[in-house]
């Protein structure tokens, strides 16, 4: 019934359709909105490590400081914890993954952009296919090929008998879920952070302005104190977001390394 | 990779949580899929749900001799 009043009352609850945009210039062209928050934020990103690393100094500026603190998160935090001692080696893949993807999360609060581009399942996919591509070489090359299949596949102490059971569940696990459950994970928790904004902030436009009366100001008003609390919250899930994927990628590659005999 | 190494102790901790839920999907994906495909084939709904006991049944025992083990 509620939703009878709404429609008919011409409030357009946000939906899918929000995520799908026109060209940015006009009929006949390709380049969209999440294509431009996907280029500002490459270039935010390479510019704010390439600022931060130049001219580094003994006592470090403010920028320096902020580019070695993300950096030093990484190494330590991320590399070092899930990867063991051998972890420095991927801390340049890690820490550049991380600021990719933390930069695209955030553009979903900036004003104007207000689009979290990872929020677009393509965007993910890729990242987690880089990662998955990067843990599959790194155990090839390190365990050879067929001790890399064997030791996911074969877990020891198990009774003979149980491998036809098992061997396809790790395989399925390590090559289909691992790449799946990155890639849905990152960008659902975009797209139902970015609806659930977008329908504090909107709903409460059109309580306020549209429906008005005493309800309307009154709930409205709430809606929208609401929005700016969830857009603290979504900040918050935006960067932990991006730090569950780097972890994982990072703990992908520890597993890849040193598979536990 | 050694026990005693506190390092290396924390990131077995890491992993298994992760690694377990994907295990758990994998079992009831994997061997559900198989029990749907011998149910269509053979029209009958038992090998289904056969197929799903089967897969969370190996799944959670794999999560108990890959991580549960002291």
């Amino acid at each position: 019934m509620s939703t009878r009043i709404v429609a008919e009352s011409g409030f357009h609850s946000p939906g899918p359709a929000d995520f799908e945009f026109p060209p940015l210039f006009g009929e006949g062209t390709f380049f969209t909105k999440p294509m431009l928050v996907i280029v500002l934020g490459t270039i935010a990103v390479g510019a704010f490590f390439y600022f931060a690393a130049r001219r580094s100094t003994l006592v470090p500026g403010k920028l320096q400081f902020a580019g070695e603190a993300v950096y030093g998160f990484v190494r330590d935090g991320i590399a070092r914890d899930a990867i063991g001692r051998e972890g420095i080696k991927y801390v340049p893949y890690l820490v550049t993954l991380f600021g990719f993807i933390a930069v695209l999360n955030i553009s979903g609060i900036i004003p104007v952009l207000q689009l979290p581009a990872t929020s677009k399942i393509a965007i993910p996919l890729f990242l987690a296919l880089i990662s998955w591509v990067i843990y599959n070489y790194v155990g090839i090359s390190r365990q050879g090929f067929g001790g890399y299949f064997k030791n996911m596949m074969f877990p020891p102490g198990v009774p003979k008998a149980i491998y036809p059971l098992l061997a396809p569940l790790e395989f399925f696990s390590t090559f289909i879920v691992r790449p799946f459950t990155l890639t849905l994970r990152l960008t659902f928790n975009m797209f139902a952070g970015h609806l659930v904004l977008l329908l504090t902030i909107l709903g409460g436009e059109y309580l306020i302005f549209e429906y008005q009366g005493l309800v309307g100001i009154a709930a409205g008003s709430v809606s929208i104190l609401f929005s700016i609390v969830l857009t603290f919250f979504e900040a918050f899930v935006q960067i932990l977001q991006a730090y569950v994927f780097v972890l994982l990628s990072a703990i992908y590659i520890g597993g890849a390394l040193s598979h536990e005999h | 990779m050694s026990p005693d190494d506190p390092d290396d102790t924390r990131r077995t901790d890491q992993t298994s949580a992760w690694d377990a839920f994907s295990l758990v999907v994998s079992g009831v994906a994997v061997w559900g899929g198989v029990g749907w495909l011998v149910s269509e084939w053979l029209n009958s709904r038992v090998f289904l749900v056969l197929g799903l006991l089967v897969g969370m049944g190996s799944a959670l025992y794999l999560v108990w001799v890959r991580y549960g083990k002291p």
